[in-house]
């Protein structure tokens, strides 16, 4: 499918982004909804607050509205830009909170994510260049092991050899402590290794398939090198699944940050969100879902962006995907 | 050497002085704090940190908890034991400005006002005349019985003699705050830019889910005796996770958040363990109102069947102390002695309700919040029941929302875990959930007799009169009606290495109030 | 073209080979594959081990004997470990707190000791050790395992007919359905799902079924995103287009033409989710949303055995190794059939890409 002048591309944007941000408002709407349906609510304590109290807190914060007054507000305090106070922590609002939270995920995560991918992609096309080789043996059983391993495993004995046995790092905090950037080390590992396994498992059986095909005998034919046919052509093709996967992985690693903030002491948005939905801090719960829902759905954009520089025959006309 | 040369000399030996007498004090304060402001908090991380920020009248002492002078230097007690009179010491805010007897004066109204929404109002509210009209919004705040003499005098009128007024005191809730910082900042009053405070640190630095960071404030009263330059808490919830920073000496102290229960083997042999039985009972909640607990004689069978021993040297293991009694013994109260072991009169008593040998026995429900400490527990019950009585409990654990809102609001339970620190140390703030109505009462418990015996309470003086009334409500509560299964009191534990800090105690409470630590 | 086609055709032909169904050639084909075939094994033991426990004469799953707590594993009989563990643990309090043994703690020995001698139930033999309220680790973890493979082959099976479904048919559509299905995915993969479990729970009650269904309820997004995606990548390939040609009708065309060609990374992909399924479940026990009490299932014996790595290493090397010699086994059996059903590796890519 060619490509034609620029029109078409704007006008994919246009149409793509109008439709993520539809998808993000029903997405918002429904987790409105949906939290209040939970059971209990931000103010319940085990000594529970006489009832005048919770009255005049709940009048503070407009939970005696209706629902539906409770979205409208919602909905114009966000059009401002407003995510509104936490209802959990009385002395931050939820953007306050967010915007502290988000840097240490994002470090944490996007250097997970690029470690697995490019650790990935080249392990696993090394082992199924060399299939059956003890490379590809040796590669394949570690990454069986990594991702068989819980990460809430994985975790703590990665702290107990490097950290406990060891002081040659922190067992957990942030960068702002006293060891600085080391304290990075540990959660990044740990997140990294089930998603390099996965990649590398998937690029192996994805590169085997490709090796098979026409267009790569056809190249080794026409007397190219092998790492030029490797990268031009064999790599091309076969990371289409590992471009499908980057949209779960992601996914999975913003799960995963969950646990490896719990276990590394991060105070990052994973940690916050959960906290969020065990405390039922409903502001703190639709900024932490939105914020999320953007990362996502960027990424799934950036993925379908990248289908089409990978797969030539995928345009961006009208059965786009 | 020249005399820039010798001036860096001398520089740099002062801070090596400075570091070596002075100190920073790191340690983990459990889940981050909801709020800085002492009037609107109730948990103990925010208490913690509350305790180094501001102070009352009266403070905690180091070793027995008990009250001792705070931002007040003397007092006086009407004979009438109501009234209370306050001699402040002459003394500043954080920022210069003055404090006066207007401030505290100040400070309790904000708690009471009901748009503050303070959790312990009611503590005010309740033992402060005219109070509770003005905290529940119908009457004025002139008429609430606190007044600024002068500008060092202030003076308390309470409902009735009141025990334990001054341990009352030292609660967070009648802490001195800066009603004119509120007041200039709104809410954020309690960020560091704008923090103003009278207690013996100040707030420096606030990054949530991380850590509060606050340093020494030269302006405290007793600033010449504070001996740490700056502490930190960390907030982190995860047990182990903090106590894997204690093995790894990234933090000073470890408090019960940071002692896992699944590990105590292990930190009771270490030197550095303290530990001391505590005042906060464990116990397990019968709905009265639903079957087959609304049944005197099966309430009785299952606590009978308890082997309270066993749980505490078996199970927990951290000499916590077993108790058939709800209260625990303080001046002049005893516990009651409950109903203790007896397997064969557990048998007969579910026999006599109609389900001999547990034939019959309808399903029953056991909820606990979600923890591997509680569930241990119950599955340690479930057999004991099923051993004992051959009867067969289901357990349910719930996540913490879901079980309040399960306990507190709809109270659709049969038998749930509870526990219960007091506001202050006095057996009426245990038995008070247990009045009819009451807003803890999630059991549902109702006796007039035992209402009675808790209403005569209120107006005695101190004294074995109404420490025995108290004992006799407990009575009915425990021995007679069963409405709850007390198991065991907590242990107050904490490790701290002796040799490098100071200043903390085991004792009953488990408040140890920062003012006191130091390095050694 | 073989050897044999390339002769000149002889006077007489010979027969032709006896039809074989792409079943047959696949199931010749992963018996060469050697590490498939064990894993198979090794999951046919799975199976028989935790399905058929009732069976088996283990101790019961939920019975705690307190005097056994913490036993480490040993093919002895339980009371001599006892004893043992007991004295090395006396040893070691005397020596921190640098006393000798108090006539309590000597009487308290001797008792045990007598005890041990008489009542049968130290007679027990713990394979793999006791847990903290002395319940034997060996029918925990077996008991445990039929929840958690339970869950995990549900779950993929789930994920796999939802997923696969409805990605072949947002694939091969496009357009409004296409969008419909996708923006459905998306809204589902933007809600926070640990509220959403919460909920669930909440609303339903806790009982495995719920779980499975908890976990179960984000599997097929990224299964159906995958293979939307193939599915989009084969639309235009040649043999779709004769196929079309031919005048086979869309369903016929998406199933029995496309999927076997995704078929591959379906598998691999498969084989991938039900660890993840094992996973997932044992994140939601980590956060104590898992099975109740006294159930367990390898991730809560997961969780609760990391708590204590360092002082009973063998709580969390038990269901460790059990857990991931089970996911090593699916993975490696996974492999095995995406090779054997890979209908391009059959005659050498006549399908080509």
């Amino acid at each position: 499918m060619k490509r034609g002048p620029k029109s078409p591309m704007l006008r994919f944007l246009l149409r793509r982004g109008l439709s993520l941000a539809a998808t993000l408002f029903l997405v918002i709407t429904l987790a409105f909804l949906l939290i209040r349906l939970a059971p209990g609510g931000p103010f319940a304590s085990e000594k529970q607050l006489p009832p005048e109290i919770l009255a005049s807190i709940q009048r503070r914060y407009h939970l005696d509205e209706s629902v539906p007054r409770q979205y409208l507000r919602f909905l114009g305090d966000l059009a401002h830009g407003d995510l509104g106070p936490s209802y959990r922590y009385q002395d931050f609002s939820v953007d306050e909170l967010i915007r502290d939270a988000l840097p240490p995920s994002m470090t944490i995560g996007a250097l997970a994510l690029l470690l697995a991918l490019v650790g990935g992609v080249s392990l696993g096309t090394l082992a199924a260049l060399r299939q059956n080789s003890w490379l590809d043996y040796t590669a394949m059983a570690l990454a069986v092991v990594g991702i068989s391993v819980p990460l809430f495993v994985l975790g703590p004995l990665f702290k107990l050899g490097f950290a406990l046995r060891h002081p040659w790092l922190p067992t957990s905090g942030w960068i702002d402590d006293r060891r600085g950037w080391l304290t990075l080390i540990l959660p990044v590992a740990t997140l990294t290794l089930p998603y390099l396994a996965g990649i590398a498992r998937l690029t192996r059986a994805s590169v085997l398939e490709v090796l098979r095909s026409d267009y790569v005998r056809a190249a080794r034919a026409k007397g190219l090198s092998e790492p030029v046919v490797v990268l031009r052509h064999v790599l091309r093709g076969a990371l289409l699944p590992v471009l499908s996967y980057l949209g779960p992985a992601c996914a999975g690693i913003l799960t995963g940050t969950v646990v490896v903030e719990t276990i590394f002491a991060v105070p990052g948005l994973g940690r916050l969100s959960v906290q969020a939905a065990i405390n039922r801090d409903y502001t703190l719960i639709m900024g932490d879902m939105i914020v999320f829902a953007v990362l996502l759905v960027l990424m799934n954009f950036l993925v379908d962006l990248g289908y089409g520089f990978l797969d030539p025959r995928i345009g961006h006309g009208a059965d786009a995907p | 050497m020249t005399a820039g040369r010798g001036a860096r000399w001398v520089l740099l030996a002062l801070l090596a002085a400075r570091a070596l007498c002075a100190q920073d004090f790191v340690f983990n304060n459990g889940p981050e704090p909801q709020s800085l402001d002492p009037a609107r908090t109730s948990g103990v991380p925010e208490t913690r940190i509350s305790d180094a920020l501001f102070e009352g009248l009266v403070v905690n002492d180091a070793r027995t908890g008990a009250p001792v002078p705070g931002l007040a230097e003397r007092w006086t007690i009407s004979p009438d034991l109501k009234t209370y009179t306050f001699t402040l010491r002459a003394t500043t805010w954080s920022d210069g400005t003055p404090l006066t007897a207007q401030d505290v004066v100040d400070a309790w109204l904000r708690v009471l006002e009901p748009r503050t929404g303070a959790p312990y109002a009611y503590l005010l509210g309740d033992s402060i005349q005219g109070a509770s009209a003005f905290s529940h919004g119908r009457g004025p705040a002139a008429d609430v019985a606190i007044r600024a003499l002068d500008p060092r005098t202030f003076r308390v009128t309470f409902v009735g003699p009141l025990p334990y007024a001054l341990a009352m005191l030292t609660h967070n809730a009648f802490m001195v705050t800066p009603s004119f910082a509120v007041r200039r900042y709104g809410p954020g009053w309690t960020r560091p830019g704008h923090f103003v405070g009278n207690g013996p640190y100040v707030l420096k630095a606030w990054k949530p889910q991380n850590k509060v960071v606050v340093v020494k404030n030269p302006r405290y009263w007793d600033a010449r005796d504070i001996h740490l330059a700056s502490i930190t808490f960390l907030a982190i919830e995860d047990q182990n996770v903090a106590y894997d920073k204690y093995l790894a000496h990234e933090i000073d102290y470890a408090t019960e958040d940071a002692i896992p229960t699944a590990r105590i083997d292990e930190i009771r042999l270490r030197p550095d363990y303290h530990h001391v039985p505590g005042s906060t009972v464990y116990y397990f909640l019968f709905n009265v109102t639903r079957k087959p607990f609304d049944d005197v004689r099966v309430r009785k069978a299952l606590a009978m069947a308890i082997d309270r021993q066993e749980l505490v040297d078996g199970v927990l293991k951290a000499g916590e102390v077993a108790t058939a009694g709800f209260v625990p013994t303080m001046g002049g109260f005893h516990t009651t002695r409950g109903n203790a072991f007896d397997l064969d009169q557990a048998r007969r008593l579910l026999a006599q309700a109609g389900y001999p040998g547990g034939r019959g026995f309808p399903p029953c429900t056991v909820v606990y919040n979600t923890s591997a400490r509680h569930r241990t527990i119950c599955e340690w019950l479930q057999q004991t029941w099923r051993r004992g009585l051959g009867i067969d409990v289901q357990l349910q654990n719930l996540e913490w929302n879901t079980f309040l809102d399960t306990k507190q609001k709809t109270h659709a339970f049969q038998l749930a875990r509870a526990s219960w620190l007091a506001d202050y140390p006095d057996p009426s703030n245990y038995l008070d959930l247990f009045r009819t109505g009451a807003g803890n009462n999630d059991g549902r418990y109702s006796n007039p007799a035992f209402d009675r015996l808790m209403a005569r309470a209120e107006t005695l003086a101190p004294g074995p009169v109404r420490d025995r009334t108290l004992e006799q409500a407990e009575t009915l509560l425990v021995d007679q009606d069963q409405a709850l299964i007390p198991l065991f009191f907590y242990v107050n534990k904490f490790l701290l290495d002796d040799r490098r800090w100071g200043g903390i105690y085991a004792n009953t409470i488990d408040i140890h109030h920062p003012r006191w630590w130091f390095a050694r | 073209m073989t050897p044999m086609e390339a002769l000149p055709v002889p006077a007489a032909p010979d027969p032709l080979p006896p039809p074989v169904s792409p079943a047959a050639v696949a199931w010749r084909r992963l018996r060469g594959h050697r590490m498939a075939l064990a894993s198979l094994v090794l999951l046919a033991l799975y199976a028989l081990l935790c399905l058929g426990a009732p069976l088996l004469p283990l101790h019961p799953y939920a019975e705690q004997v307190l005097a056994h707590e913490n036993l480490p594993p040993s093919f002895q009989p339980a009371g001599i470990t006892l004893l043992a563990t007991r004295e090395a643990e006396l040893r070691q309090l005397l020596a921190a707190e640098q006393r000798p043994a108090s006539p309590r703690e000597r009487t308290q020995l001797a008792g045990l000791a007598r005890a041990v001698a008489s009542d049968p139930v130290h007679r027990r033999i713990y394979l793999l050790g006791t847990d903290a309220l002395g319940r034997d680790l060996l029918s925990r973890l077996l008991y445990g395992g039929r929840i958690s493979i339970l869950i995990g082959l549900l779950g993929t099976v789930t994920a796999m007919l939802l997923g696969v479904a409805l990605g072949s048919i947002a694939g091969y559509a496009g357009g409004l359905l296409d969008t419909v299905i996708m923006r459905g995915v998306d809204i589902l993969f933007g809600l926070p799902y640990l509220l959403v479990v919460i909920i669930l729970m909440a609303l339903f009650g806790r009982s495995v079924f719920n779980l499975f269904f908890a976990v179960a309820l984000l599997s097929w997004l990224t299964l159906c995103r995958v293979v939307r995606g193939q599915v989009i990548g084969l639309r235009h390939a040649e043999f779709v287009t004769a196929a079309r040609a031919m005048g086979a009708s869309p369903a016929r065309i998406v199933f029995r033409h496309l999927t076997p060609n995704t078929l591959g990374v379906i598998v691999v992909f498969a084989t991938l989710m039900v660890p993840e399924f094992i996973m997932a479940e044992s994140f939601l026990s980590f956060l104590g949303l898992g099975v109740s009490a006294p159930l367990a299932s390898w991730g809560s014996l997961v969780a609760d055995g990391a708590a204590v790595m360092e002082l009973y290493p063998w709580q969390l090397l038990g269901p460790a190794v059990a857990m991931t010699g089970f996911l090593f086994a699916m993975n490696f059996l996974g492999d095995g059939l995406r090779d054997a059903l890979d209908p391009q590796s059959r005659r050498g890519g006549v399908h080509g890409r």
